[in-house]
Parts: structure tokens; C-alpha cells; sequence
């Protein structure tokens, strides 16, 4: 079931790593996820940005997968930045309270433009 | 010519198996967009089924892909009803009630990551709740997501005073 969602992990600075994401955020994304945070942060970048696409899916066990990666984070002392152009994804990042742990912008563009 | 004001019935049988409740959530997206709701209240309703349907895979049958997952929906003029239903072979029983996840007690290691799913069905639907089950163990879950907002229900009340 993997196969449902495509994760890359695009570099563009020397800080700032993207993590690309195109698909349905499940249960079934955990290791491919996790995996990119790791390739996204074996650069000591200090700036994650995950792309997520209008029409991806996200449930609560892909809610909890993001949990952990703000964790892991915090630990770094990264900058997690979102780019959600759904409203629907972004109504329940808020609901479970994850906009207080990630800068969350309606695109990739504007969220690039916060580095 | 079809009555204009009838029930319509959709009902699935899903593998009782992680990934089936997919087939649930794009059938629900397929009867929402029928029945009007707009985009952001179909995506809704698409979470909410999937995540009655993941509890009822993962708590109330013990992942036993010999038995299914029962799924009704139910439409009229007034609102779409949804009943998920399990073979209640799970080790507890449902939840009496729902807890507001605590997200900074996940994020600093003092709460186990998870346990949202209820919580997001009832912020997303009009009515969540577990039912008395008929005759065998199983557990249902009913929701009900009513076709009128607010504003239609003001409108209308206003018009009928």
C-alpha cells in the first residue's frame, strides 16, 4: 500500500532541504516519510519544508507520523514549514494542533519565500 | 419517472483489512458530490468514513480479513446517515467518550502518538456515536452529516414565519 504516496526530498540551499509529497498520508507513508525527514536532515539543514499537493489525503495515523517527525525535530532544532494548498488539510492541522508546531503557508512559493 | 423524494441506500462490504477503507471513502466522496455538499464538506466526510472504518478494522475485529466490514449509507432530502459496522471480536469495548488529544504531551514524549480518530469524526460530522448493536456482538457506528448549513436553515425558517 506504499505505493500510494511518492515522497522526494529536493535540496536548495545549504539550509533548506524540501520533502515533496504526492498522495495518501497514512499509516501505509510511515517509513517512506520518516526515511525523507532522515535524507532532509543528514545535511544539517535547519529548514524543512514538506510539500503537500491540493488533492492529497491525510488521515489521523498520517497526522500522527507528522507528529513525530515535529518531535524529532524540535530535538534538531529545525524549522518545519508546511505547504498545504488545501483548506481541508489545513482545518485539520489546526484541529489537532499541529499549526503550532509548523509555519503552515497555502503554497510552496510562499512558503519559500519565509526562508 | 423516479419519486423526486425518496432514500437512496448504498451498501458495502469492505475486507476486513487496513487500505479496504479506501473503497469506503471514495464511495462516500461519489454519493456526497450526488447529493450537493460542496468540496470541503465532501473531503470531510471522506476523512470521517475512513477513520470509522480504520477504528473498526483495527479495534473491533482483530484484523481477521475472513470477516468484514458492514458499511451503510443512507441519503434523503435531509441528510446522509453513515453505519459502520464491526464483528466486535476486538479486545474492549467502544469508547464511551471522546478526548481531545493533547498534542504537546505527544510531541514531548508523555502521550503515545495517535488516538485522534474519534476525536476528528465528531469535529467533522453533525452526530458521531456508537450504537446499541442488534442481535450478534458487533459494534456500529452511526454518523449523520445533515445537506442543510446554517444559513439554509435560517433561510428556510425564516421564509416559513
Amino acid at each position: 500500500m506504499s505505493d500510494e504516496i511518492q515522497v522526494d526530498v529536493q535540496y536548495i540551499d545549504d539550509k533548506t532541504a524540501i520533502i515533496h509529497l504526492e498522495g495518501d498520508v497514512t499509516t501505509f507513508s510511515e517509513k517512506d516519510i520518516n526515511d525523507a525527514y532522515k535524507a532532509a536532515s543528514d545535511n544539517d539543514n535547519s529548514n524543512i519544508i514538506f510539500n503537500f499537493r491540493e488533492n492529497d489525503y491525510i488521515n489521523s495515523a498520517g497526522i500522527a507520523i507528522l507528529i513525530g517527525v515535529v518531535t524529532e525535530a524540535r530535538k534538531q532544532n529545525q524549522r518545519l514549514i508546511m505547504a498545504i494548498p488545501s483548506s481541508h488539510f489545513q482545518k485539520i492541522f489546526r484541529m489537532v494542533g499541529l499549526t503550532q508546531y509548523a509555519d503552515i503557508y497555502s503554497s510552496l512559493e510562499e512558503a519559500k519565500a519565509q526562508i | 419517472m423516479k419519486p423526486p423524494h425518496t432514500r437512496r441506500v448504498v451498501e458495502l462490504k469492505i475486507p476486513n483489512e487496513l487500505g479496504y477503507e479506501k473503497i469506503a471513502r471514495e464511495t462516500v466522496g461519489t454519493v456526497a458530490k450526488r447529493l450537493g455538499f460542496d468540496d470541503e464538506r465532501i473531503a470531510d466526510i471522506k476523512l470521517a468514513i475512513a477513520e470509522a472504518c480504520t477504528n473498526a478494522i483495527s479495534y473491533g475485529s482483530q484484523t481477521d480479513t475472513r470477516t468484514k466490514i458492514i458499511v451503510v449509507l443512507t441519503a434523503d432530502e435531509e441528510k446522509l446517515e453513515i453505519l459502520v459496522k464491526d464483528p466486535g471480536f476486538g479486545d474492549s469495548p467502544p469508547p464511551t467518550e471522546v478526548t481531545v488529544p493533547d498534542i504537546h504531551k505527544m510531541v514531548e514524549g508523555k502521550a503515545k502518538l495517535g488516538g485522534m480518530g474519534l476525536y476528528i469524526i465528531q469535529e467533522l460530522v453533525d452526530k458521531a456515536e456508537f450504537i446499541q448493536s442488534g442481535d450478534d456482538n458487533g459494534n456500529q457506528f452511526h454518523m449523520v452529516i445533515y445537506r442543510m448549513n446554517d444559513e439554509d436553515i435560517e433561510f428556510n425558517a425564516a421564509k416559513s414565519t
